[in-house]
């Protein structure tokens, strides 16, 4: 097992109201998985993907990763996220002035590699999603869906073992959400890293080997 | 810096366009370069007042004047045994007598307070560079007159004035006797130090001994040397050397207190000019809260990918601090170029009798340079700090949230 949550519970004030949006719901996650998790808007998807990916605390339970417990809160929380994750968001949130290969690089060169060993590193994993002629383009030379699968490269350039995918393709039309779909699984297959997706299009989460629906604050297999 | 920090910083100087010339970015911009190009400018021009007025007054004074201890005159033949004694020091440049007397001076029904000063044209005479159109000597009769005096009393080369003074020991029934005598104006004397400009009066010796109704005798010893700075330790020397019948004083025990003021006031000059880059600050602080804002979704990403809250501000920092360094540099430039255009008009000029000298000048020195540079780069580095502090405090999940 890579990661896991056990008993997530998290809830949200608004105005006078809690709002508990995970009530206890847990989550194992092994090695080459392909897990996608859906649900109706606000019930909790992407909080459960934070509280996994250590970019927001739950109020109650324990998340492990690589048989590690730890908190987001931690000091180590950053190296973590740094090594053992990769997120994709809707939005790709590029860096503006970065070219493809130098967004790609970042994580790289957070984790301490030099920038020449980061770019070359960048430009075979972009050359492996196809984007071996947009490597010095920057994200607005880019379409919607050459910068998703820039993002989806940044997400695995650092080899994590799990990437955390939020809505990857909400924001893309149907061809370009398709391309990217097509990437993760094709990814998954032959990296053989695990990939948690939340995402509203059921019919590719039911394509996927593994599905959950968020109901009432826990998950349940579809 | 760490890895990443030295990427961005070689990003940002490789396309300093892309990633400085920014619109959030000018009005911080102008207002480094205002404010700096003022705080220079004051500095410059407070230097060139300070070293004209020190330049003026070492070129216009005997560095070091001997005078008989008593303050009476010396005889000729006593200054002939003090010159001789120093003629052999490294030091000296010349060693002149002369006679000094202040009187009044009339021409036109005008009166002037005139400061007589005679020297004896033989020897090299040290401020023959005053001097439009120097004769190279003067004629028995003749005199230089300071431009503002003669412009006071109406007169040019080639009119005549005549100088009166009291004679202190020649008292008759109705009073004190005065002296008076004609003399022929040769040329005019034009220092830039207001105070001999509107003053002084030049003769030939033998001129003022008739005149002053002297024989053999001199006011004092008007010795030169070539580090004028040091004429407090040679005054001291000299002392000891020529005994308790002479005093030996250096020109700075008169201009201390002036430069000294001088320089003080150039300094608070400085510390009221810096408030203006730290109002300048300001905007900095602004463009760094807007590019925190805009930069939102870079933040987070950049916190999501790991990088730590230290290394997110010093790449922010990095990034203001190197457009507002450019910022300083060109209004240290816009300063010297205002101190240049103050140098070279002509409509405003200062007020001699307040200022001592009445013509501006700049100048500009390393130090001065390195000053202004330090000074406001620590306010604006300040001012860079305080703002990112705020990159500790946002959670990455809010970020999301709020670019969503």
């Amino acid at each position: 097992m890579i990661a896991a949550a056990y008993d997530i519970k998290k809830a949200y004030h608004d105005s006078d109201q809690l709002i508990e949006v995970l009530i206890g719901t847990s989550l194992e996650i092994n090695k080459h998985d392909f897990i996608c998790i859906t649900g109706k808007s606000g019930c909790g998807k992407s909080t459960l993907l934070h509280i996994m990916g250590l970019l927001d605390a739950p109020d109650a339970g324990e998340v492990f990763i690589a048989g590690n417990k730890i908190s987001s809160l931690s000091s180590e929380a950053a190296l973590i996220r740094n090594r053992d994750l990769g997120f994709v968001f809707q939005f790709h949130y590029l860096v503006d002035d970065l070219t493809a290969a130098e967004n790609v690089a970042l994580p790289i060169m957070i984790g301490g590699k030099s920038s020449s060993v980061a770019l070359s590193r960048a430009r075979e994993l972009l050359s492996l999603l196809g984007l071996a002629s947009r490597l010095n383009r920057y994200p607005n030379q880019l379409s919607g869906g050459e910068q998703q699968r820039v993002a989806l490269a940044r997400a695995l350039a650092n080899e994590p073992a799990l990437v955390l995918a939020d809505e990857p393709t909400g924001n893309l039309d149907p061809a370009h959400s398709l391309e990217v779909w097509e990437m993760m699984t094709r990814l998954n297959r032959e990296l053989g890293q695990a990939f948690v997706i939340v995402t509203h299009d059921e019919e590719a989460a039911a394509r996927a080997p593994i599905s959950y629906e968020l109901i009432g604050g826990v998950l349940r297999q579809s | 810096m760490d890895r990443l920090e030295t990427f961005f910083l070689s990003k940002y100087l490789h396309a300093p366009k892309r990633n400085l010339f920014r619109f959030s970015f000018v009005f911080m911009v102008l207002g480094i370069v205002l404010s700096v190009g003022i705080l220079s400018a004051g500095l410059n021009l407070f230097e060139g007042y300070e070293s004209t007025l020190r330049s003026l007054l070492l070129d216009s004074f005997a560095h070091i004047s001997i005078q008989a201890s008593g303050g009476g005159y010396m005889s000729l033949e006593q200054s002939k045994k003090v010159i001789h004694k120093l003629d052999s020091r490294a030091e000296l440049v010349s060693a002149i007598p002369s006679i000094q007397y202040t009187m009044m001076a009339m021409a036109n029904d005008k009166i002037r307070t005139a400061q007589l000063r005679a020297y004896d044209f033989e020897s090299e005479f040290p401020y023959a560079k005053y001097i439009e159109d120097y004769p190279g000597a003067l004629a028995p009769g003749e005199v230089v007159v300071g431009h503002y005096l003669a412009r006071d009393l109406g007169l040019e080369p080639g009119d005549e004035m005549t100088l009166n003074y009291p004679q202190l020991d020649r008292i008759s029934p109705l009073g004190m006797m005065s002296g008076s005598q004609i003399f022929r104006i040769a040329a005019l004397y034009r220092s830039g130090y207001y105070e001999n400009d509107r003053s002084i009066v030049i003769c030939r010796m033998e001129d003022a001994e008739s005149f002053l109704l002297l024989t053999d005798s001199i006011s004092k010893i008007e010795v030169r040397i070539r580090n004028a700075e040091q004429a407090s330790s040679y005054a001291r020397e000299y002392s000891e050397l020529l005994g308790i019948e002479y005093v030996s004083i250096p020109w700075d025990i008169y201009a201390h207190s002036l430069l000294r003021l001088v320089e003080m006031e150039k300094w608070l000059i400085f510390i009221v000019f810096s408030f203006l880059v730290l109002i300048a600050g300001f905007n900095v602080v602004s463009a760094v809260s807007t590019i925190i804002i805009d930069k939102g979704n870079e933040i987070a990403v950049l916190k999501t990918l790991g990088a730590s809250p230290r290394s997110i501000k010093r790449i922010f920092a990095l990034r203001v601090g190197l457009a507002a360094i450019i910022a300083v540099a060109l209004g240290q430039l816009f300063g010297a170029f205002l101190s240049w255009v103050v140098e070279k008009q002509s409509f405003y000029r200062l007020k001699g009798d307040v200022y001592f000298i009445d013509t501006l000048g700049a100048s500009i020195t390393p130090f001065n340079l390195m000053a202004v540079f330090l000074v406001a780069s620590a306010l604006i580095a300040l001012c860079i700090y305080l703002p990112l502090k705020q990159i500790d405090r946002v959670q990455i999940i809010t970020l999301f949230r709020n670019q969503a």
